[in-house]
Protein backbone atom coordinates (compact mmCIF):
# COMPACT_ATOMS: atom_id res chain seq x y z
CA UNK A 1 0.00 0.00 0.00
CA UNK A 2 2.62 2.46 1.10
CA UNK A 3 4.42 1.58 -2.55
CA UNK A 4 1.65 3.35 -4.07
CA UNK A 5 0.95 6.15 -1.63
CA UNK A 6 4.34 7.78 -2.84
CA UNK A 7 3.42 8.93 -6.31
CA UNK A 8 0.16 11.06 -5.05
CA UNK A 9 2.80 12.50 -2.25
CA UNK A 10 4.92 13.40 -5.58
CA UNK A 11 2.18 15.29 -7.14
CA UNK A 12 1.13 16.73 -4.27
CA UNK A 13 4.82 18.30 -3.60
CA UNK A 14 4.61 19.25 -7.16
CA UNK A 15 1.70 21.02 -6.72
CA UNK A 16 2.41 23.10 -3.95
CA UNK A 17 5.80 23.75 -5.39
CA UNK A 18 4.04 25.44 -8.92
CA UNK A 19 2.60 27.74 -6.90
CA UNK A 20 5.30 29.11 -6.57
CA UNK A 21 4.82 30.39 -10.29
CA UNK A 22 1.88 32.23 -9.35
CA UNK A 23 3.40 34.72 -10.70
CA UNK A 24 4.28 33.60 -14.25
CA UNK A 25 0.66 33.08 -14.68
CA UNK A 26 -0.14 37.53 -14.93
CA UNK A 27 1.39 36.77 -18.60
CA UNK A 28 -0.64 34.14 -19.53
CA UNK A 29 -3.32 35.97 -18.66
CA UNK A 30 -2.44 38.53 -21.18
CA UNK A 31 -2.70 36.46 -23.80
CA UNK A 32 -5.37 34.38 -22.66
CA UNK A 33 -7.12 37.43 -22.85
CA UNK A 34 -5.76 38.54 -26.50
CA UNK A 35 -6.65 35.03 -27.40
CA UNK A 36 -9.94 34.97 -26.68
CA UNK A 37 -10.79 38.47 -27.50
CA UNK A 38 -9.48 37.68 -31.09
CA UNK A 39 -11.73 34.52 -31.68
CA UNK A 40 -14.55 36.57 -29.88
CA UNK A 41 -14.05 38.37 -33.36
CA UNK A 42 -13.13 35.69 -35.42
CA UNK A 43 -16.31 33.89 -34.57
CA UNK A 44 -18.83 37.36 -34.51
CA UNK A 45 -17.79 37.41 -38.45
CA UNK A 46 -18.14 33.97 -39.24
CA UNK A 47 -21.67 33.60 -37.70
CA UNK A 48 -22.54 36.90 -39.23
CA UNK A 49 -21.56 36.35 -42.53
CA UNK A 50 -23.24 32.28 -42.12
CA UNK A 51 -26.52 34.19 -40.80
CA UNK A 52 -26.59 31.20 -38.46
CA UNK A 53 -27.70 31.25 -34.84
CA UNK A 54 -25.26 27.95 -34.56
CA UNK A 55 -22.64 26.14 -36.06
CA UNK A 56 -21.81 22.14 -35.67
CA UNK A 57 -24.36 22.35 -32.69
CA UNK A 58 -22.46 25.39 -30.92
CA UNK A 59 -23.96 28.92 -30.36
CA UNK A 60 -21.34 32.00 -30.51
CA UNK A 61 -21.61 31.76 -26.46
CA UNK A 62 -21.08 27.98 -26.46
CA UNK A 63 -17.75 28.45 -29.19
CA UNK A 64 -15.70 31.01 -26.89
CA UNK A 65 -16.53 28.76 -23.76
CA UNK A 66 -15.24 25.84 -25.72
CA UNK A 67 -12.45 27.61 -27.05
CA UNK A 68 -11.66 28.77 -23.25
CA UNK A 69 -11.29 25.03 -22.26
CA UNK A 70 -9.35 24.01 -25.12
CA UNK A 71 -6.81 26.81 -24.38
CA UNK A 72 -6.70 26.47 -20.84
CA UNK A 73 -6.01 22.59 -21.47
CA UNK A 74 -2.98 23.26 -24.04
CA UNK A 75 -1.39 26.23 -22.44
CA UNK A 76 -1.71 24.34 -18.69
CA UNK A 77 0.61 21.64 -20.72
CA UNK A 78 4.38 21.31 -18.85
CA UNK A 79 7.37 20.88 -20.11
CA UNK A 80 7.50 17.49 -20.17
CA UNK A 81 9.46 16.39 -23.59
CA UNK A 82 12.28 19.11 -22.52
CA UNK A 83 12.09 17.46 -18.91
CA UNK A 84 12.93 14.24 -20.25
CA UNK A 85 15.22 15.46 -22.36
CA UNK A 86 17.18 17.93 -19.86
CA UNK A 87 17.18 15.15 -17.46
CA UNK A 88 19.17 12.31 -20.22
CA UNK A 89 21.64 14.35 -21.76
CA UNK A 90 22.38 16.10 -18.17
CA UNK A 91 22.83 13.12 -15.86
CA UNK A 92 20.09 14.00 -14.00
CA UNK A 93 18.00 10.70 -14.65
CA UNK A 94 20.68 9.50 -12.23
CA UNK A 95 19.47 11.01 -9.15
CA UNK A 96 15.65 9.93 -9.98
CA UNK A 97 17.02 6.30 -10.93
CA UNK A 98 18.93 5.81 -7.28
CA UNK A 99 14.91 6.03 -5.08
CA UNK A 100 13.15 3.50 -4.98
CA UNK A 101 10.53 4.05 -7.91
CA UNK A 102 9.79 4.29 -11.07
CA UNK A 103 11.27 7.49 -13.13
CA UNK A 104 8.16 7.52 -15.72
CA UNK A 105 5.62 7.35 -12.79
CA UNK A 106 7.52 9.90 -11.06
CA UNK A 107 7.23 12.44 -13.71
CA UNK A 108 3.76 11.34 -14.36
CA UNK A 109 2.73 12.54 -10.74
CA UNK A 110 5.32 15.56 -11.09
CA UNK A 111 3.20 16.61 -14.22
CA UNK A 112 -0.06 15.54 -13.11
CA UNK A 113 0.81 17.98 -10.16
CA UNK A 114 2.02 20.81 -11.81
CA UNK A 115 -0.50 20.82 -14.25
CA UNK A 116 -3.55 20.43 -11.68
CA UNK A 117 -2.32 23.82 -10.16
CA UNK A 118 -2.00 25.70 -13.91
CA UNK A 119 -5.35 24.54 -15.60
CA UNK A 120 -6.88 25.60 -12.29
CA UNK A 121 -5.40 28.97 -12.84
CA UNK A 122 -5.56 29.02 -16.54
CA UNK A 123 -9.39 27.87 -16.55
CA UNK A 124 -10.69 30.77 -14.03
CA UNK A 125 -8.79 33.52 -16.45
CA UNK A 126 -10.56 31.88 -18.94
CA UNK A 127 -13.79 32.00 -17.66
CA UNK A 128 -13.57 35.65 -16.37
CA UNK A 129 -12.43 36.77 -19.46
CA UNK A 130 -15.19 34.86 -21.49
CA UNK A 131 -17.66 36.01 -19.18
CA UNK A 132 -16.83 39.63 -19.56
CA UNK A 133 -17.01 39.04 -23.42
CA UNK A 134 -20.22 37.33 -23.60
CA UNK A 135 -21.87 36.23 -20.56
CA UNK A 136 -21.95 33.20 -18.56
CA UNK A 137 -22.65 29.56 -19.90
CA UNK A 138 -25.55 27.54 -18.35
CA UNK A 139 -23.97 24.83 -16.13
CA UNK A 140 -25.18 22.20 -13.74
CA UNK A 141 -23.08 20.67 -10.89
CA UNK A 142 -23.62 16.87 -12.80
CA UNK A 143 -22.52 18.81 -16.26
CA UNK A 144 -19.78 19.84 -14.36
CA UNK A 145 -18.66 16.46 -12.79
CA UNK A 146 -18.73 15.01 -16.55
CA UNK A 147 -16.73 17.44 -17.57
CA UNK A 148 -14.38 16.96 -14.79
CA UNK A 149 -14.43 13.38 -14.86
CA UNK A 150 -12.80 13.73 -18.61
CA UNK A 151 -9.75 15.53 -17.94
CA UNK A 152 -7.41 13.16 -15.33
CA UNK A 153 -7.52 10.75 -18.48
CA UNK A 154 -6.60 13.41 -20.72
CA UNK A 155 -4.02 15.19 -19.11
CA UNK A 156 -2.41 11.54 -18.45
CA UNK A 157 -2.41 10.97 -22.34
CA UNK A 158 -1.01 14.09 -23.08
CA UNK A 159 2.16 13.20 -20.53
CA UNK A 160 2.23 10.00 -22.43
CA UNK A 161 2.64 11.17 -25.85
CA UNK A 162 4.84 14.23 -24.25
CA UNK A 163 7.22 11.43 -22.60
CA UNK A 164 7.23 9.56 -25.75
CA UNK A 165 9.10 12.56 -27.15
CA UNK A 166 11.58 13.21 -24.45
CA UNK A 167 12.65 9.72 -24.76
CA UNK A 168 13.99 10.71 -27.76
CA UNK A 169 16.57 12.18 -26.45
CA UNK A 170 17.94 8.42 -26.03
CA UNK A 171 18.67 8.14 -29.98
CA UNK A 172 18.81 12.09 -31.02
CA UNK A 173 20.68 15.15 -31.09
CA UNK A 174 17.74 16.78 -30.56
CA UNK A 175 14.27 16.31 -29.63
CA UNK A 176 13.11 20.17 -30.69
CA UNK A 177 11.76 18.90 -33.93
CA UNK A 178 9.65 15.97 -32.49
CA UNK A 179 8.13 17.80 -30.02
CA UNK A 180 6.94 20.99 -32.19
CA UNK A 181 5.30 18.22 -34.95
CA UNK A 182 3.80 16.64 -31.74
CA UNK A 183 2.43 19.62 -30.20
CA UNK A 184 1.09 21.20 -33.82
CA UNK A 185 -0.64 17.91 -34.30
CA UNK A 186 -2.51 17.97 -30.82
CA UNK A 187 -3.28 21.57 -31.47
CA UNK A 188 -4.95 20.93 -34.81
CA UNK A 189 -6.01 17.09 -34.72
CA UNK A 190 -6.60 18.00 -30.93
CA UNK A 191 -9.35 20.89 -32.07
CA UNK A 192 -7.68 23.60 -30.08
CA UNK A 193 -9.05 26.18 -32.06
CA UNK A 194 -11.76 24.52 -34.29
CA UNK A 195 -14.80 21.65 -32.78
CA UNK A 196 -14.33 19.00 -34.69
CA UNK A 197 -18.31 19.24 -35.89
CA UNK A 198 -17.12 21.97 -38.41
CA UNK A 199 -14.40 20.09 -40.11
CA UNK A 200 -15.90 17.15 -43.11
CA UNK A 201 -17.08 14.33 -42.56
CA UNK A 202 -14.02 11.96 -43.50
CA UNK A 203 -11.61 14.49 -42.05
CA UNK A 204 -13.82 14.23 -38.36
CA UNK A 205 -13.87 10.70 -38.18
CA UNK A 206 -10.47 10.45 -38.98
CA UNK A 207 -9.54 13.48 -35.68
CA UNK A 208 -12.08 11.39 -33.74
CA UNK A 209 -10.24 8.42 -33.80
CA UNK A 210 -6.75 9.62 -33.11
CA UNK A 211 -5.90 10.20 -29.39
CA UNK A 212 -5.56 13.98 -29.88
CA UNK A 213 -9.28 14.60 -29.87
CA UNK A 214 -9.48 12.78 -26.73
CA UNK A 215 -6.85 15.02 -25.02
CA UNK A 216 -8.48 18.70 -25.69
CA UNK A 217 -11.77 18.05 -27.69
CA UNK A 218 -13.00 15.68 -25.89
CA UNK A 219 -13.51 17.67 -22.65
CA UNK A 220 -13.78 20.84 -24.23
CA UNK A 221 -16.98 19.18 -25.75
CA UNK A 222 -18.20 17.70 -22.95
CA UNK A 223 -18.00 20.93 -20.88
CA UNK A 224 -20.51 22.81 -23.87
CA UNK A 225 -22.96 19.99 -24.17
CA UNK A 226 -22.45 17.49 -20.98
CA UNK A 227 -23.86 14.15 -21.33
CA UNK A 228 -23.23 10.40 -19.99
CA UNK A 229 -22.84 8.52 -22.91
CA UNK A 230 -20.68 11.00 -24.87
CA UNK A 231 -18.35 11.20 -21.64
CA UNK A 232 -18.50 6.98 -21.29
CA UNK A 233 -17.38 7.22 -25.22
CA UNK A 234 -14.32 9.81 -24.69
CA UNK A 235 -13.21 7.56 -21.69
CA UNK A 236 -13.26 4.62 -23.62
CA UNK A 237 -11.25 5.91 -26.04
CA UNK A 238 -8.92 7.64 -23.76
CA UNK A 239 -8.40 4.29 -21.98
CA UNK A 240 -7.42 2.68 -25.52
CA UNK A 241 -4.82 5.15 -26.21
CA UNK A 242 -3.76 5.30 -22.29
CA UNK A 243 -3.13 1.38 -22.55
CA UNK A 244 -1.11 1.71 -26.44
CA UNK A 245 0.77 4.90 -25.22
CA UNK A 246 1.76 3.11 -21.92
CA UNK A 247 2.73 0.03 -23.66
CA UNK A 248 4.52 1.79 -26.50
CA UNK A 249 6.73 3.78 -23.61
CA UNK A 250 7.38 0.93 -21.70
CA UNK A 251 8.93 -0.89 -24.85
CA UNK A 252 10.85 2.48 -25.31
CA UNK A 253 12.02 2.87 -21.78
CA UNK A 254 13.46 -0.49 -21.76
CA UNK A 255 15.18 -0.06 -24.74
CA UNK A 256 16.14 3.67 -23.59
CA UNK A 257 17.76 2.14 -19.85
CA UNK A 258 19.83 0.07 -22.03
CA UNK A 259 21.63 3.41 -23.61
CA UNK A 260 21.96 5.27 -20.69
CA UNK A 261 25.42 7.06 -20.92
CA UNK A 262 27.41 7.79 -18.17
CA UNK A 263 27.83 11.36 -18.64
CA UNK A 264 30.00 13.43 -16.10
CA UNK A 265 30.29 13.64 -12.57
CA UNK B 1 34.33 -9.46 7.86
CA UNK B 2 31.10 -8.44 6.77
CA UNK B 3 31.42 -6.98 2.83
CA UNK B 4 28.91 -4.27 1.83
CA UNK B 5 30.73 -3.94 -1.77
CA UNK B 6 32.20 -6.20 -4.02
CA UNK B 7 33.25 -5.94 -7.55
CA UNK B 8 35.24 -8.00 -9.51
CA UNK B 9 36.49 -7.78 -12.88
CA UNK B 10 34.12 -5.31 -13.65
CA UNK B 11 34.05 -4.09 -17.33
CA UNK B 12 32.63 -1.11 -18.80
CA UNK B 13 32.32 -0.24 -22.58
CA UNK B 14 30.90 2.29 -24.37
CA UNK B 15 29.82 2.56 -28.23
CA UNK B 16 31.20 6.40 -29.27
CA UNK B 17 29.45 7.47 -33.05
CA UNK B 18 32.10 9.67 -35.10
CA UNK B 19 31.44 11.71 -38.18
CA UNK B 20 28.33 12.00 -39.67
CA UNK B 21 26.66 10.58 -42.75
CA UNK B 22 28.35 7.70 -44.58
CA UNK B 23 31.46 8.74 -43.00
CA UNK B 24 30.48 8.16 -39.60
CA UNK B 25 32.49 5.44 -37.88
CA UNK B 26 31.56 3.67 -33.97
CA UNK B 27 34.13 3.45 -31.83
CA UNK B 28 34.71 1.15 -28.62
CA UNK B 29 35.80 2.94 -25.73
CA UNK B 30 36.55 1.29 -22.31
CA UNK B 31 35.36 3.63 -19.27
CA UNK B 32 36.18 0.71 -16.71
CA UNK B 33 38.80 -2.05 -17.65
CA UNK B 34 38.46 -5.00 -14.99
CA UNK B 35 38.00 -3.34 -11.71
CA UNK B 36 37.84 -5.58 -8.58
CA UNK B 37 37.97 -4.42 -5.11
CA UNK B 38 35.92 -5.13 -2.17
CA UNK B 39 35.08 -2.57 0.61
CA UNK B 40 34.00 -3.72 4.68
CA UNK B 41 31.06 -2.62 6.17
CA UNK B 42 31.49 0.59 7.73
CA UNK B 43 34.44 1.46 6.17
CA UNK B 44 34.92 5.33 4.32
CA UNK B 45 36.60 4.85 0.76
CA UNK B 46 37.62 7.69 -1.26
CA UNK B 47 37.04 6.83 -5.03
CA UNK B 48 39.57 9.07 -7.13
CA UNK B 49 40.81 10.39 -10.09
CA UNK B 50 41.28 12.38 -12.83
CA UNK B 51 38.21 13.61 -15.08
CA UNK B 52 36.87 10.83 -17.24
CA UNK B 53 39.08 7.79 -15.08
CA UNK B 54 36.10 6.09 -14.77
CA UNK B 55 34.81 6.64 -11.36
CA UNK B 56 31.31 7.49 -11.80
CA UNK B 57 31.23 4.84 -14.54
CA UNK B 58 31.81 2.36 -11.55
CA UNK B 59 29.52 4.33 -9.25
CA UNK B 60 26.67 4.03 -11.50
CA UNK B 61 27.14 0.65 -11.98
CA UNK B 62 27.04 -0.08 -8.07
CA UNK B 63 24.26 1.95 -7.93
CA UNK B 64 22.67 0.03 -10.04
CA UNK B 65 22.07 2.25 -12.73
CA UNK B 66 24.24 1.26 -15.38
CA UNK B 67 24.88 -2.17 -16.44
CA UNK B 68 28.37 -3.87 -16.90
CA UNK B 69 29.76 -5.22 -20.18
CA UNK B 70 31.20 -7.93 -18.04
CA UNK B 71 32.41 -8.33 -14.48
CA UNK B 72 30.44 -9.09 -11.47
CA UNK B 73 28.87 -6.81 -8.57
CA UNK B 74 27.46 -7.25 -5.40
CA UNK B 75 26.49 -4.64 -3.10
CA UNK B 76 24.91 -5.06 0.66
CA UNK B 77 24.95 -8.61 -1.39
CA UNK B 78 22.40 -7.34 -4.12
CA UNK B 79 23.47 -7.64 -7.88
CA UNK B 80 22.80 -3.51 -8.41
CA UNK B 81 21.79 -3.65 -12.10
CA UNK B 82 19.54 -6.89 -11.35
CA UNK B 83 17.83 -5.71 -8.31
CA UNK B 84 18.06 -1.82 -8.44
CA UNK B 85 14.90 -0.82 -6.90
CA UNK B 86 15.31 -3.64 -3.80
CA UNK B 87 18.90 -1.38 -3.41
CA UNK B 88 17.36 1.62 -3.37
CA UNK B 89 16.02 1.49 0.00
CA UNK B 90 19.48 1.08 1.41
CA UNK B 91 21.43 3.50 -0.82
CA UNK B 92 21.92 6.70 0.14
CA UNK B 93 23.61 9.88 -2.53
CA UNK B 94 24.41 13.15 -2.51
CA UNK B 95 25.55 14.09 -5.77
CA UNK B 96 27.28 17.73 -5.28
CA UNK B 97 26.05 19.54 -8.02
CA UNK B 98 22.63 17.73 -8.42
CA UNK B 99 19.59 18.48 -5.60
CA UNK B 100 17.63 16.39 -4.36
CA UNK B 101 15.90 19.62 -2.68
CA UNK B 102 12.96 20.60 -3.99
CA UNK B 103 13.57 24.03 -5.07
CA UNK B 104 10.28 25.95 -4.64
CA UNK B 105 9.59 24.06 -0.86
CA UNK B 106 11.03 23.93 2.40
CA UNK B 107 13.78 21.18 3.11
CA UNK B 108 10.52 19.76 5.71
CA UNK B 109 8.70 19.42 2.99
CA UNK B 110 11.30 17.46 0.89
CA UNK B 111 11.94 15.40 3.87
CA UNK B 112 8.26 14.56 4.62
CA UNK B 113 7.86 13.39 0.59
CA UNK B 114 11.32 11.27 0.97
CA UNK B 115 9.61 9.29 3.81
CA UNK B 116 6.71 8.35 1.49
CA UNK B 117 9.50 7.62 -1.27
CA UNK B 118 11.28 5.48 1.11
CA UNK B 119 7.74 4.14 2.28
CA UNK B 120 8.89 4.85 6.03
CA UNK B 121 6.68 3.98 8.86
CA UNK B 122 5.71 7.39 10.22
CA UNK B 123 6.56 7.52 13.90
CA UNK B 124 10.26 6.52 13.07
CA UNK B 125 10.47 8.94 10.81
CA UNK B 126 9.42 11.56 12.87
CA UNK B 127 11.88 10.40 15.68
CA UNK B 128 14.95 10.29 12.61
CA UNK B 129 14.04 13.57 11.15
CA UNK B 130 14.03 15.10 14.67
CA UNK B 131 17.79 13.78 15.28
CA UNK B 132 18.42 15.15 12.04
CA UNK B 133 17.11 18.35 12.11
CA UNK B 134 19.05 18.59 15.85
CA UNK B 135 22.81 17.03 14.56
CA UNK B 136 22.85 19.27 11.00
CA UNK B 137 21.97 22.31 12.93
CA UNK B 138 18.58 22.86 10.21
CA UNK B 139 15.83 23.90 12.55
CA UNK B 140 16.52 27.65 12.20
CA UNK B 141 15.77 27.25 8.02
CA UNK B 142 13.86 23.87 8.14
CA UNK B 143 10.47 26.20 6.95
CA UNK B 144 12.46 28.04 4.69
CA UNK B 145 11.71 27.63 0.45
CA UNK B 146 15.27 25.90 -0.88
CA UNK B 147 15.85 28.78 -3.37
CA UNK B 148 16.77 31.42 -0.24
CA UNK B 149 19.37 29.03 1.76
CA UNK B 150 22.90 29.27 1.04
CA UNK B 151 25.06 26.88 -0.84
CA UNK B 152 26.59 25.10 3.50
CA UNK B 153 22.65 25.06 4.66
CA UNK B 154 21.52 23.11 1.32
CA UNK B 155 24.66 20.94 1.08
CA UNK B 156 23.94 20.55 4.92
CA UNK B 157 19.83 19.65 4.09
CA UNK B 158 20.93 17.45 1.37
CA UNK B 159 23.03 15.39 3.62
CA UNK B 160 20.36 14.61 6.20
CA UNK B 161 17.63 14.03 3.24
CA UNK B 162 20.10 11.33 2.53
CA UNK B 163 20.53 9.91 5.51
CA UNK B 164 16.71 10.18 6.42
CA UNK B 165 15.77 6.32 5.44
CA UNK B 166 18.85 5.28 7.27
CA UNK B 167 20.80 3.96 4.28
CA UNK B 168 23.54 1.34 5.03
CA UNK B 169 25.62 2.52 1.65
CA UNK B 170 26.34 6.48 1.36
CA UNK B 171 27.66 7.81 -2.11
CA UNK B 172 28.88 10.81 -2.36
CA UNK B 173 30.14 13.05 -5.14
CA UNK B 174 31.91 16.53 -4.96
CA UNK B 175 29.91 16.97 -1.85
CA UNK B 176 31.80 19.94 -0.95
CA UNK B 177 31.78 21.58 -4.42
CA UNK B 178 31.20 25.82 -3.79
CA UNK B 179 31.40 25.46 -0.27
CA UNK B 180 33.43 28.29 2.07
CA UNK B 181 36.39 26.85 4.28
CA UNK B 182 34.00 26.77 7.78
CA UNK B 183 30.73 25.21 5.80
CA UNK B 184 33.63 22.74 3.92
CA UNK B 185 34.85 21.46 7.36
CA UNK B 186 31.49 21.37 9.08
CA UNK B 187 29.87 19.19 6.48
CA UNK B 188 33.21 16.88 6.40
CA UNK B 189 32.54 16.46 9.94
CA UNK B 190 29.42 15.84 10.38
CA UNK B 191 29.84 13.00 7.53
CA UNK B 192 32.86 11.72 9.48
CA UNK B 193 30.90 10.98 12.73
CA UNK B 194 27.83 9.54 10.92
CA UNK B 195 30.16 6.84 9.73
CA UNK B 196 31.62 6.45 12.74
CA UNK B 197 28.28 6.49 15.08
CA UNK B 198 25.91 4.31 12.33
CA UNK B 199 28.85 2.41 11.04
CA UNK B 200 27.33 3.51 7.04
CA UNK B 201 29.70 2.56 4.64
CA UNK B 202 30.71 5.92 2.76
CA UNK B 203 31.83 6.20 -1.09
CA UNK B 204 33.73 9.67 -1.77
CA UNK B 205 34.61 10.98 -4.89
CA UNK B 206 35.89 14.41 -4.91
CA UNK B 207 39.24 16.08 -6.51
CA UNK B 208 39.38 17.83 -2.99
CA UNK B 209 41.73 16.58 -1.28
CA UNK B 210 40.83 17.97 2.14
CA UNK B 211 37.59 15.76 1.70
CA UNK B 212 39.81 12.71 1.28
CA UNK B 213 41.94 13.16 4.30
CA UNK B 214 38.93 14.46 6.49
CA UNK B 215 36.15 11.69 5.48
CA UNK B 216 37.86 8.31 4.39
CA UNK B 217 40.39 6.20 5.64
CA UNK B 218 41.00 4.58 2.51
CA UNK B 219 41.97 5.90 -1.06
CA UNK B 220 41.17 4.01 -4.44
CA UNK B 221 42.81 5.52 -7.33
CA UNK B 222 41.47 4.95 -10.79
CA UNK B 223 42.80 6.22 -13.90
CA UNK B 224 42.36 4.78 -17.26
CA UNK B 225 39.23 2.90 -16.56
CA UNK B 226 41.52 0.76 -14.13
CA UNK B 227 42.51 0.59 -10.27
CA UNK B 228 46.00 2.20 -9.86
CA UNK B 229 46.82 2.45 -6.01
CA UNK B 230 44.52 0.99 -3.38
CA UNK B 231 45.65 2.05 0.15
CA UNK B 232 45.24 3.74 3.59
CA UNK B 233 45.10 7.37 3.20
CA UNK B 234 47.98 7.55 5.48
CA UNK B 235 49.85 4.51 4.30
CA UNK B 236 49.71 6.73 0.47
CA UNK B 237 50.94 10.01 2.55
CA UNK B 238 54.02 8.07 3.64
CA UNK B 239 55.07 5.76 1.03
CA UNK B 240 53.88 8.06 -1.90
CA UNK B 241 55.86 11.01 -0.53
CA UNK B 242 59.20 9.91 0.96
CA UNK B 243 59.44 13.49 1.87
CA UNK B 244 58.41 16.24 4.69
CA UNK B 245 58.58 19.90 5.15
CA UNK B 246 60.48 20.96 7.60
CA UNK B 247 59.57 24.88 8.65
CA UNK B 248 62.40 26.35 10.97
CA UNK B 249 62.32 29.86 12.89
CA UNK B 250 65.47 30.84 13.75
CA UNK B 251 66.62 33.43 16.88
CA UNK B 252 69.96 34.25 14.65
CA UNK B 253 70.36 34.34 10.95
CA UNK B 254 71.10 30.87 10.22
CA UNK B 255 74.29 29.00 8.75
CA UNK B 256 73.49 27.53 5.14
CA UNK B 257 72.04 23.94 5.48
CA UNK B 258 73.24 21.86 2.64
CA UNK B 259 72.73 17.77 2.76
CA UNK B 260 71.98 15.27 -0.26
CA UNK B 261 68.06 14.96 -0.31
CA UNK B 262 67.08 18.67 0.86
CA UNK B 263 66.46 21.44 -0.92
CA UNK B 264 65.52 25.17 0.10
CA UNK B 265 62.02 26.23 -0.59
CA UNK B 266 61.46 29.24 0.90
CA UNK B 267 64.18 31.79 3.12
CA UNK B 268 64.42 35.26 4.41
CA UNK B 269 66.54 36.30 7.19
CA UNK B 270 65.34 34.48 10.35
CA UNK B 271 63.67 31.35 8.86
CA UNK B 272 63.88 28.44 6.23
CA UNK B 273 61.31 26.48 4.23
CA UNK B 274 62.80 23.36 3.74
CA UNK B 275 62.01 19.91 1.43
CA UNK B 276 63.53 16.68 2.48
CA UNK B 277 63.86 13.63 0.76
CA UNK B 278 63.39 10.80 3.70
CA UNK B 279 64.76 8.37 1.53
CA UNK B 280 68.14 10.17 0.63
CA UNK B 281 68.43 12.41 3.89
CA UNK B 282 66.62 11.25 7.38
CA UNK B 283 64.56 13.59 9.06
CA UNK B 284 66.63 12.74 12.49
CA UNK B 285 70.14 13.90 10.25
CA UNK B 286 68.27 16.77 8.93
CA UNK B 287 66.95 18.14 12.19
CA UNK B 288 70.44 18.00 13.68
CA UNK B 289 71.92 19.73 10.73
CA UNK B 290 69.44 22.49 11.31
CA UNK B 291 70.08 22.94 15.30
CA UNK B 292 73.56 23.16 14.41
CA UNK B 293 73.00 25.94 11.69
CA UNK B 294 71.62 28.55 14.30
CA UNK B 295 69.18 28.94 17.54
CA UNK B 296 66.42 27.67 16.92
CA UNK B 297 63.24 29.29 18.06
CA UNK B 298 60.44 27.21 16.41
CA UNK B 299 60.24 24.25 14.74
CA UNK B 300 57.33 22.58 12.46
CA UNK B 301 57.52 19.08 10.61
CA UNK B 302 54.87 18.64 8.47
CA UNK B 303 53.37 16.11 5.46
CA UNK B 304 53.00 17.76 2.20
CA UNK B 305 49.56 18.36 0.93
CA UNK B 306 48.00 15.36 -0.19
CA UNK B 307 46.98 17.25 -3.51
CA UNK B 308 50.80 16.59 -4.61
CA UNK B 309 50.55 13.04 -3.70
CA UNK B 310 47.12 12.66 -5.96
CA UNK B 311 48.95 14.83 -8.47
CA UNK B 312 52.48 12.11 -8.23
CA UNK B 313 49.87 9.26 -8.75
CA UNK B 314 47.88 10.59 -11.67
CA UNK B 315 51.10 11.40 -13.51
CA UNK B 316 52.59 7.80 -12.24
CA UNK B 317 49.71 6.46 -13.90
CA UNK B 318 50.36 8.49 -16.82
CA UNK B 319 53.45 7.53 -17.08
CA UNK B 320 53.15 4.06 -17.03
CA UNK B 321 50.05 3.59 -19.73
CA UNK B 322 52.32 6.03 -22.19
CA UNK B 323 55.11 3.40 -21.67
CA UNK B 324 52.19 0.42 -21.93
CA UNK B 325 51.38 1.81 -25.42
CA UNK B 326 54.91 2.61 -26.60
CA UNK B 327 55.42 -1.31 -26.00
CA UNK B 328 52.10 -2.46 -27.20
CA UNK B 329 52.86 -0.26 -30.76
Amino acid sequence: MRFWQKYPAVGLASARSNLAYLGEVTSRVIFLGIILYIFLRLWKVTFTQAAAQQLGGFTLEQMLWYLAVTESIMLSAPRVAQLVDEDVRTGALSVQLIRPMSYPLYRLWTTLGERLVRFLVNSAVAAAVVCLLVGPIKWSLPGLLIFVLSLPLAFALDFLGNFLVGLGAFWLEDTTGLLLIYSRVTMIMGGMLIPLELLPDAIRTAFQTLPFASMVYGPAKLFVHPDVPTLLDILARQSVAVLVFALVIAAVYRLAMRRVFANGG
Amino acid sequence: MELAVELEGLRKTFTVTRGKGLSRTRTEVVAVDGVSFTVPSGQSVALIGPNGAGKSTTIKMLTGILNPTSGEARVLGLVPWKQRSRLAYHLGAVFGQRSQLWYHLPPGDTFDLLARIYELDRADYARRRDMLIERFGLGAFLNTQVRKLSLGQRMRAEIAASLLHKPSVLFLDEPTIGLDVVARQELRDLIRQWNREEGLTVFLTSHDAGDIESVARRVIVVNHGRVVLDDKVSTVRRRYLGSKVLSVKFHERPATVELAGVSVVKTSDYALKLEVDTRIAPIELVINKVLEAGAVADITIEDPPLEEIIAHIYAAGAAGSAAEEVRTA
